[in-house]
């Protein structure tokens, strides 16, 4: 899961707020809120040329794309970078050729993914060469260098040949990115990549992030020798812009939380590329703290987007109105869920859980995040427009009865309280929960409505919230810590299959003893079999059924109460002709443009 | 006079490594993010978070960590490298202490000229009507936060967002390298709000003491001597009854320094050192937060330092050489 400006789960506070803060604003559904415009596509007079300004609360997470899994960096990382696959603004559904010449070929038994590379593409400046497919295989392969640290590769890509003989490999020496076997480079333009298994569905997804983006070792390996690795600060680009550099490679454009400066790349050919890249010069704007005044600025203001944050509620009324054709709601793709730990008494009680998530009014919690705009209301686990989500249910759910009614039902959730052995139908024990929240202001409030909803099922709770980073890496993430309730954890896509969102939160072969992204420790044998066999499946239409066949499962077991699918609003200026790109929900600034 | 700055600055350099000393104790023993952890992203196993952990030498016993540190800082000037900006920790603080002294200086020199005068004058107009009204002002602003300071004067002056737009608003920020004017326009508004709280606590600071002092006897006598009103008042008054106003200064541009205008160079993004440390914070950045720590305790020391030398001059009363 990729770092979200929306989800409460690793972003710099300050943008958290913004997002979560959504506004009541009327229109809204499952997908895209379709009283806004969303546009994917430029429009036929899109004008060349000009600066496009992009406002943000924070700075990127890592410069380097070997490193970078943050919603908001991919925005600038997808106009810098050529990955082998990308997605084009209006694709949700498979990744296309971008690096790549063509889509991969696939073996017979599925464990061998061959791609062709373009030619002609080259490295800006000053490394000014031809990319090889020896470059995709060294940018892979410094991913597990602890300078670098990549973290999904090991997720995604653990299925390759001679994987684990990499990681020994680092591990003696880390200064040196290791051998994958499963990584061939028969010729400069052909990549190879060979599978234990057929795990190619999710391998070929992964590709199309950053990490697939060549890097150059020869002029590279200097930089990475160093912990963290240094790259960051010389990046080699290959898209339509770079950022402005000096004769060595040091990124002169790049101060961090400060500005980013990006420039058109000289070596870039737009015969070879897609993307139009219509404006000269890309900058990213840091610092605005102030979301309400940011979303104001841009608004009113010229030739701006945002970046990190959405407008707060008030901006947002004012933007559905007065600005109607100035804002776009496209979804996240993710969903956020209070979290309750099955291995932990009296939640491991399947009874009470159902109980907890009957009586909770998800409505309230929505209005935490902004009412009808933030997003539908959940009731499982894939989030809309994620293959797997209307053979789930789509918005009317999976079925279950505990999830019906979105303002609650005391009543039901007595009587599962009753089944559970409380006769009373509430809690009479003397157990006292530990629940953990981030304690940003709007996550407060979700903690508030939890506590007040497990109070009136008759649990004594101890409410701790803490800062995001300590309630993830302190509590929620180390099952030692013993948390009942994670109040306010939730999960983005990494890319648009279901797998990326079910399996690392719940199955019960990746609960961990720190770092532990399954949350409630959902450990069902009948769930973590159909994972291993689904993940194994290469079949579109299988897969889709396959992982809406997991969510039903995992939604029936009530680890955790789903409560929104996320919008994520983009604003823009007057005269910014912008491009959505509906797989990362932000604008796509190689495709925006600034309007005659 | 020589011996007693060398004994302070043995001693604020003694305060420097306890700061140093106690930063480190709080992240390690106290609930804070991990910093490879944070590194490793949500879908890392606890073996390669290991590794990372390893690379960034947080495996290593934390007395051990701490005497490397400071022996980089005291052999090489180096402090490190920032976790999450990838890039030494002492570039950062420089580049972002231009903007902070930058807004610290100017919005000192506007609280001084605000608030000096108008202490004075209510001293000397106590129980006035106009000293019962800037009283009340200063009371106001004292109590408006100056995050909430800062936004409304944003709302009303900044010209992208603002009903009367005359000012640069937010983001507009310029370093003097870029001209005066460029340099100066962007920051009146988080000058003025910075200084407006501040000007009117050394208002009510001054006041109070210029009352006591004016009760003196010393007072009376240079009446009595038939010295004019307005000799008695800047020349006896202002001078004695304004030492514990340059203490406060000292401190204010030390702490300023220090990245304490967060809150007015978050409203108007400024890139000081107060946003830096805010993100250092948030992504458990020790190197970042530790050097910000160090060179805001440095800064207090220094100006500390300042103040005791000023009070030479204007009190002569204090003997140095006698201490």
């Amino acid at each position: 899961m990729k770092r979200n400006k929306a989800l409460a789960v690793g972003v710099a506070s300050l943008s958290i707020v913004a997002m979560l803060a959504l506004a009541s604003c009327g229109g809204s559904s499952g997908t895209a809120t379709t009283d806004f415009p969303l546009p994917t596509e430029a429009p036929s007079d899109a004008q060349k040329g000009g600066t496009i300004e992009v406002l943000s609360g924070s700075d990127i997470d890592y410069m380097d794309p070997g490193a970078s899994y943050y919603q908001f960096t991919f925005m600038i990382h997808y106009a810098m970078f050529r990955p082998l696959l990308s997605w084009p603004p209006g694709e949700t559904k498979t990744p296309q050729p971008d690096l790549a010449a063509e889509q991969p070929t696939i073996s017979d038994d599925g464990k061998t993914v061959t791609f062709k590379i373009r030619e002609g593409v080259k490295f800006a400046p000053p490394v000014d060469r031809d990319v090889t497919s020896a470059d995709v295989k060294y940018a892979i392969e410094r991913g597990l260098m602890p300078g670098v640290a990549n973290g999904y590769i090991g997720a995604y890509m653990d299925g390759l040949d001679g994987f684990d003989a990499a990681i020994e490999s680092v591990e003696s020496d880390p200064t040196v990115a290791p051998d994958i076997s499963g990584i061939k480079t028969p010729d400069d333009q052909t990549i190879v990549f060979e599978l234990t298994d057929t795990t190619s569905a999710t391998l070929i997804q992964a590709l199309s992030l950053p990490v697939s983006a060549p890097v150059p070792e020869e002029y590279a390996k200097q930089y990475d020798s160093e912990s963290p690795s240094t790259y960051g600060d010389h990046v080699a680009a290959t898209g339509p812009y770079m950022v402005e550099n000096d004769a060595k490679g040091a990124l002169t454009g790049y101060e961090p939380g400060k500005e980013i400066r990006l420039v058109r790349n000289p070596n870039w050919d737009s015969s070879s590329d897609a993307r139009p890249a219509y404006a000269d010069r890309i900058t990213v704007k840091e610092g605005y703290a102030d979301s309400a005044s940011a979303s104001r600025q841009i608004l009113t203001g010229e030739g701006q987007v945002n970046g990190d944050f959405g407008p707060p509620p008030s901006v947002l009324r004012e933007a559905a109105t007065r600005y109607k054709e100035q804002l776009s709601l496209p979804t996240s793709g993710g969903s956020r869920y209070v979290s309750l730990n099955t291995q932990l008494a009296p939640l491991d009680d399947l009874n009470v859980r159902k109980a907890v998530l009957a009586a909770t009014n998800r409505e309230a919690l929505r209005l935490t995040a902004g009412g009808e705009a933030a997003g539908a209301i959940a009731n499982h686990f894939i989030p809309p427009d994620i293959p797997g989500f209307e053979e789930a249910g789509g918005f009317d759910g999976t079925g279950a009865d505990f999830l019906e009614k979105p303002a609650g039902d005391l009543a039901l959730a007595a009587e599962y309280m009753k089944k559970a052995g409380y006769k009373s139908g509430k809690y009479d024990g003397n157990d006292e929960l530990l629940m953990v929240g981030d304690d940003s202001a709007s996550s407060r409030q979700i903690g508030e409505i939890m506590l007040d909803t497990f109070q009136k099922l008759g649990f004594k709770v101890n409410y701790r919230p803490v800062s995001q980073e300590i309630m993830y890496t302190k509590f929620c993430g180390t099952p030692a810590a013993k948390v009942a309730i994670c109040a306010t954890t939730g999960w983005l896509k990494d890319f648009n299959d279901a797998e990326s969102l079910l399996d690392p939160t719940f199955n019960g072969n990746n609960i961990l003893p720190s770092n532990n992204v399954n949350w409630p420790q959902l450990d069902v044998e009948s769930i973590n079999d159909a994972m291993a066999k689904a993940a194994l499946l290469t079949d579109q239409d299988e897969r889709t059924k396959a992982w809406a066949d997991i969510d039903r499962q995992i939604t029936a077991q009530a680890p955790a109460l789903p409560w929104i699918w996320d919008n994520s609003p983009v604003i823009w200026s007057e005269n910014v002709a912008p491009v959505i790109n509906l797989f990362n929900a932000t604008a796509d600034l190689s495709y925006t443009s600034l309007k005659k | 006079m020589l011996e007693y700055i060398l004994r302070r600055v043995l001693w604020g350099v003694a305060m420097l490594f306890l700061v140093s000393g106690v930063i480190f104790v709080i992240f390690y023993l106290l609930p804070s993010a991990d910093p490879a952890t944070l590194r490793a992203g949500r879908q890392a196993s606890p073996d390669q978070i290991e590794r990372i952990r390893e690379s960034l030498g947080l495996d290593r016993p934390v007395f051990i960590q701490y005497v490397d540190y400071m022996k980089q800082i005291f052999f090489h000037f180096d402090f490190g490298y920032s976790y999450q900006y990838e890039t030494s920790v002492s570039s950062l603080i420089f580049d972002r202490l231009g903007p902070t002294a930058s807004l610290t200086f100017g919005a000192a020199i506007l609280w001084l000229l605000m608030g000096i005068p108008i202490g004075i004058i209510s001293a000397v107009r106590a129980r006035s009507l106009l000293d019962r009204s800037t009283m009340v002002i200063s009371l106001a602003l004292i109590s408006a936060p100056v995050f909430w300071l800062g936004l409304i004067s944003l709302y009303l002056f900044a010209d992208d967002i603002g009903l009367i737009p005359i000012l640069p608003g937010a983001g507009s920020y310029e370093p003097l390298s870029a001209g005066p004017i460029a340099w100066a326009g962007p920051l009146i508004l988080p000058w003025t709000v910075l200084a407006a709280a501040s000007a009117a606590v050394y208002a009510r600071y001054l006041r109070s003491d210029m009352i006591d002092v004016m009760g003196e006897d010393y007072i009376r006598t240079a009446r009595a001597k038939g010295l004019p009103e307005r000799k008695v008042v800047m020349k006896h008054g202002v001078r004695s009854a304004i030492t514990p106003v340059i203490t406060l200064l000292g401190l204010d541009i030390g702490v300023l320094l220090a990245g304490n205008a967060i809150l007015t160079e978050s409203v108007f993004n400024i890139p000081g050192v107060g946003r830096l440390v805010l993100d250092a914070i948030d992504k458990a950045d020790l190197p970042l937060i530790q050097g910000v720590t160090l060179f805001g305790a440095f800064f207090i020391v220094i100006f500390n330092l300042v103040v005791d030398i000023a009070y030479a001059y204007l009190d002569p009363r204090v003997r140095y050489d006698d201490l």
